[in-house]
């Protein structure tokens, strides 16, 4: 079935304009915020664009920044695994989006509905936003379809968006009866946060191991192998032999009534909690405004300016891109925010951009005390980003954890503040 | 009064648009050449290098040269930290005297984290040692690239005593011999102390 994009559009606006908005559709009808002088819209307020807003506003005050983002404050994904093991609480991972609005960044908590490329507009509940250049770092959605049985993802417990979900599983995995059955399953990638699986196989190990003795997770990850920190993670792991690896287990269908997962050789493990990170793809608002790639998955960009190769004035960032040689990390999203904020502010100023080069630092917990970490540098090379240097910590300890809290504060703040 | 405050605020409108007019533009925050080589930097040493936490150094108002030497001795690995010996790479082939000089131009920050006093009064007492090298205040000495240590996280500072003490920065440095040896005969407790002292310098 094909759905023309007015349809389309009539019916989403319809949906989300009753669904999430409730009473403030009613004031968001036609050009609700006339545009006066220079405008950028930026979708979604998480890593990559909270730091867009931010950095435009720092860059050049003469630009309005609009943010459109539905959550009211901001929870941070890093870290969110130690909220599992009750190492830390949600509330220490959440942040205000005061700061920004300090920057001078009009904050609207509301989503993005449509992109319409060739007038430049945002639609946002029943009306609309103008843009000279729209910034989109959505983050990512769930193909719920690639799993039989997942339904819509309504009984699905992901925890890969921090928030509700988190919470949701700290809860189920703390109130299992000791010698119960945690299931975690890993998708193939590319999925947001190569090492998280893994952090957060760490994390419950430990708990269990401390709380729960006779409780065993069984990790079933569709990857030929842990796809980040390979021998850090193995070596860690030989404190918890409650974990049960198994590699090439790609999880194909889920029967929540029977508590029981079936992988793609047919094999079924039984589970008493489960925690099912699906397949993922870009946010469904860069994909349904034709900013993906050939795989309707990811979006193409530039490497200097995040513009897309697909519509021009729209700059993608985050983990919704493909094609440059980085991770989908928190770390990258706000060095992209950053690069595209700079080029885009010199766009609309009518100078080139300057070539910049992200970076990232990920930092994973095995413990409750102690760390690793993988650094990449990178730098640009005939207009592209390419990796100057990958380092791994030589092991874990509590010293890189301490610097995991001191980078947790600085790009907090780096976004935020 | 009123008119006063029409009058003054006429005056400023008048004031700005005369500034608009000619085109002069204040420099922004992120105008500084280095700025474009920098930004990496921020996600760990805070925005314009103004560090926040207990672990990672304030770069702000560092001196250049000594930011320098910093560099370019992680990046040949002699200085030995898995985070900054990428990003020590990354400024050097994109020109570090721009980002060494857009950290030393920047007006120095202090540690928003705050020390124990009973810890910094030991501290000074325990400093005496040191001054001879980096002055009674912690200022340090540019010439000398001994640098400032005042008002650096007391995390970090304390970690690299016990760097120095174990031969672990830098590790055989014959120029840091005399600092280690010092090192070795101060006990570990003392460190917390020195380096609240000298993080709470200003
Ligand atoms: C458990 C876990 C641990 C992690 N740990 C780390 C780590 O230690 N270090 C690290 O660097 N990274 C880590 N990550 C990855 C990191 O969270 C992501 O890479 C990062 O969030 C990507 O930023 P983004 O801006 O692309 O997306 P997000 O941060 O997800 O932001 C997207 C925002 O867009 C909003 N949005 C979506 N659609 C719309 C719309 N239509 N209109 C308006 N707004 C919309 C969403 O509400 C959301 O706020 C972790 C992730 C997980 C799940
Ligand atoms: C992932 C976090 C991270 C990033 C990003 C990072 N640093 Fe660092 N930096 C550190 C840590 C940790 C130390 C302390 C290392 C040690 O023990 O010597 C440090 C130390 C330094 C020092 C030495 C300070 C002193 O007092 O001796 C300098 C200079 C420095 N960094 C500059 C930079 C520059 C310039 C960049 C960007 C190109 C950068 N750093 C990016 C984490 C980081
Ligand atoms: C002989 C001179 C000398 C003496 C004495 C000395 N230092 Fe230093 N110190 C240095 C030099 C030189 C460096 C920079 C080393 C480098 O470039 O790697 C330094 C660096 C440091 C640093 C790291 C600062 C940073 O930003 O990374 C700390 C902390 C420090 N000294 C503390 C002390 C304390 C505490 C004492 C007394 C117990 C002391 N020093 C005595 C010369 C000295």
């Amino acid at each position: 079935m094909r759905v023309t994009r007015r349809q389309f559009l009539r019916t989403s606006t319809a949906a989300l304009g009753v669904g999430l908005l409730g009473g403030c559709a009613a004031a968001m009808q036609g050009d609700f915020m006339p545009k006066g002088g220079k405008r950028v819209v930026v979708v979604g307020g998480g890593w990559g664009g909270a730091t867009a807003a931010k950095y435009l506003r720092l860059g050049d005050p003469s630009i309005e920044v609009v943010l459109l983002e539905p959550n009211k404050e901001f929870i941070s994904c890093p870290f969110s695994n130690l909220v599992l093991s009750g190492v830390r609480t949600l509330p220490s991972l959440t942040i205000s989006y005061d700061g920004l609005r300090a920057h001078g960044v009009k904050v609207l908590h509301a989503p993005a509905v449509a992109i319409e490329p060739e007038i430049q507009r945002v639609r946002v509940g029943e009306g609309f936003l103008q843009y000279d250049r729209l910034i989109v770092s959505p983050g990512v959605d769930f193909i719920f379809e690639q799993i039989d049985g997942a339904g819509q993802g309504e009984r699905v417990v992901h925890a890969w968006k921090a928030g509700d979900q988190t919470v949701t599983l700290a809860h189920q995995l703390q109130s299992m009866p000791d010698g119960d059955v945690f299931v975690l399953t890993v998708p193939p990638v590319a999925f947001r946060c190569p090492p998280g699986p893994y952090e957060r196989t760490s994390q419950i190990a430990w708990y269990l191991k401390t709380n729960k003795p006779k409780s065993k997770l069984i990790v079933l990850d569709a990857n030929q192998n842990i796809v980040s920190k390979t021998g850090l993670f193995r070596a860690a792991w030989k404190a918890y032999p409650n974990i049960d690896y198994r590699a090439s287990n790609k999880v194909t269908k889920v029967d929540f009534g029977e508590r029981v997962v079936t992988t793609e050789f047919g094999d079924r493990v039984k589970f008493d909690v489960l925690n099912l990170i699906p397949p993922q793809r870009a946010g469904a608002i860069a994909l349904r405004s034709g900013l993906g790639g050939d795989d309707q998955r990811w979006c193409p960009v530039d490497h200097v300016t995040y513009e897309s190769t697909k519509a021009r004035n729209i700059h993608v960032i985050g983990d919704a891109t493909t094609g440059l040689p980085v991770p989908k990390s928190g770390n990258v999203a706000n060095s992209m925010g950053k690069i595209t904020a700079h080029a885009v502010t010199r766009l609309l100023a009518g100078k080139p951009p300057v070539p910049m080069p992200p970076g990232n630092t990920c930092y994973s917990w095995v413990s409750d005390r102690e760390a690793i970490a993988v650094v990449n540098a990178y730098k640009i090379e005939n207009n592209k980003v390419v990796q100057i240097e990958q380092k791994l910590t030589p092991a874990q300890s509590p010293q890189v954890a301490q610097n995991a809290v001191g980078w947790a504060q600085s790009i907090w703040h780096d976004m935020l503040g | 009064m009123t008119t006063n405050l029409t009058r003054l605020s006429m005056a400023v409108v008048a004031l700005a648009s005369v500034v608009l007019a000619a085109g002069v533009a204040v420099a922004g925050p992120l105008d500084h050449p280095g700025y474009v080589k920098s930004a990496t930097c921020s996600a760990c040493h805070g925005f314009a290098g103004a560090s926040r936490s207990d672990t990672m150094p304030v770069l702000a108002g560092m001196d250049a040269a000594y930011i320098k030497k910093a560099l370019q001795d992680y990046a040949s690995g002699k200085r030995v930290s898995p985070e900054m010996e990428p990003f020590a790479k990354q400024a050097l082939q994109l020109g570090v005297d721009d980002v060494a000089g857009y950290f030393a131009s920047q007006k120095k920050a202090p540690t928003p984290v705050t020390a124990d006093p009973a810890a910094v009064a030991r501290g000074r007492t325990a400093a005496a040692t040191c001054a001879g090298c980096h002055g009674a205040d912690g200022k340090g000495d540019p010439s000398k690239q001994i640098p400032d240590l005042r008002g650096q996280p007391p995390g970090y500072l304390r970690n690299q005593m016990m760097l120095f003490k174990a031969d672990r920065r830098s590790p055989g440095d014959a120029n840091l011999k005399a600092i280690k040896t010092l090192m070795k005969t101060v006990p570990d407790q003392t460190f917390a102390d020195l380096a609240a002292y000298y993080s709470s310098q200003r």
